[in-house]
């Protein structure tokens, strides 16, 4: 509860000011209840617009998050197994271009065929045969 | 259900993800609304006395209540007041400092000097009034006045202390919440602006 003041000149002066505030004109109650309404409008709309950012934004960021860990998930785990260098990685392109190559077709699949024999060869060759 | 109980339940259902229920967020306005429509004619009066114009007044304490509803509406409405009164105090005494650099510039630009705290400029103000003065009316008039002008003549803090505990009828916790600053500092503003009052319209006032 408010501590009132006792004092004549306190209580004069409150009685004058809600005096004249009992008689403020119409034209100043009409603004301020213009103002009161300006300021409720604008916060509800304010408030339902961020709910509604804040509605869109959850299953959004939900997805993005899904996203950026199954893309973190498949590139991180071939890396350890990725020790590809510029050279092979170009070898293999050059690969596909011929294989894509309309003209040489034929030979081209049989280069391939060949290449792939060649590979498989090279790996058993690399790979020493574990002791029995 | 208290009324604090039921504004923060009313809260916590909106701060939700989800929309929330037309009939919590209608009873937050209304609670809004009701705080608002109480306090407004006294603010306006408060915010006139300190700036001496109408319309300046107007602006602030609207622009107090946009401030209120928009970034303070989520605290609990005990809290209201206090922050309501400082919002508008800022308001203020933005705006007095405003009309205090707009009047140092005016006073080195050449031309007619203009006078942004003359309030003789209106027209209206000239015209006699040939209505008949009822005594009583014309008394609490002039001591209105006479109680307006000491008002402004007091420090900011003096004048904020005296209007919040005396005129809104706040108490002193709530005052220094108000003014950001201590219930002590609160008590000696308040002390001083009412020697101050009393020096300046006298004892028999």
């Amino acid at each position: 509860m408010s501590e009132q003041p006792v004092d004549s000149l306190e209580e004069r002066s409150r009685a004058l000011f809600h005096g004249s505030v009992e008689n403020l004109d119409m034209r100043i109650r009409s603004r301020l209840t213009r103002a009161r309404h300006a300021a409720l409008d604008a916060a509800t709309v304010s408030n339902r617009s961020w709910l509604s950012r804040k509605a869109w934004w959850m299953p959004a960021a939900g997805v993005t998050a899904a996203a950026l860990l199954g893309a973190v998930l498949w590139m991180g785990a071939p890396l350890g197994h990725h020790t590809v260098s510029l050279a092979d990685a170009q070898s293999n392109l050059e690969d596909l271009d011929i294989v894509a190559s309309s003209d040489e077709s034929g030979d081209a699949m049989e280069m391939l065929q060949d290449d792939l024999d060649f590979y498989d060869f090279a790996d058993k060759a690399a790979s020493p045969e574990p002791a029995a | 259900m208290s009324r604090f109980g039921t504004l923060h339940t009313a809260w916590m259902v909106w701060d939700s993800p989800a929309p929330a229920p037309e009939g919590v967020v209608l009873e937050y306005s209304r609670e809004l609304e009701k705080f608002l429509a109480d306090i407004e004619r006294r603010a306006f009066r408060m915010a006139q006395v300190a700036l001496r114009d109408a319309d300046d007044a107007l602006d602030v304490v609207q622009d107090a209540m946009l401030k209120l509803t928009k970034n303070y509406a989520s605290k609990p409405s005990s809290e209201w007041r206090p922050l309501f009164y400082r919002i508008l105090e800022n308001g203020i005494r933005d705006l007095q400092r405003r009309r205090s650099v707009r009047k140092r510039i005016m006073t080195w630009l050449p031309g007619p000097k203009e006078d942004p705290d003359n309030e003789a400029q209106d027209p209206l103000d000239s015209v006699a009034d040939t209505a008949t003065p009822i005594p009583e009316t014309l008394m609490q008039d002039q001591a209105l006045e006479k109680l307006e002008v000491s008002l402004r003549a007091l420090p900011t803090r003096q004048r904020e202390a005296f209007m919040l505990r005396n005129f809104e009828g706040m108490d002193v916790a709530e005052t220094a919440r108000a003014m950001g600053c201590s219930e002590g500092s609160v008590k000696t503003h308040y002390s001083r602006a009412v020697h101050a009052l009393r020096e300046q319209l006298g004892e028999a006032w």
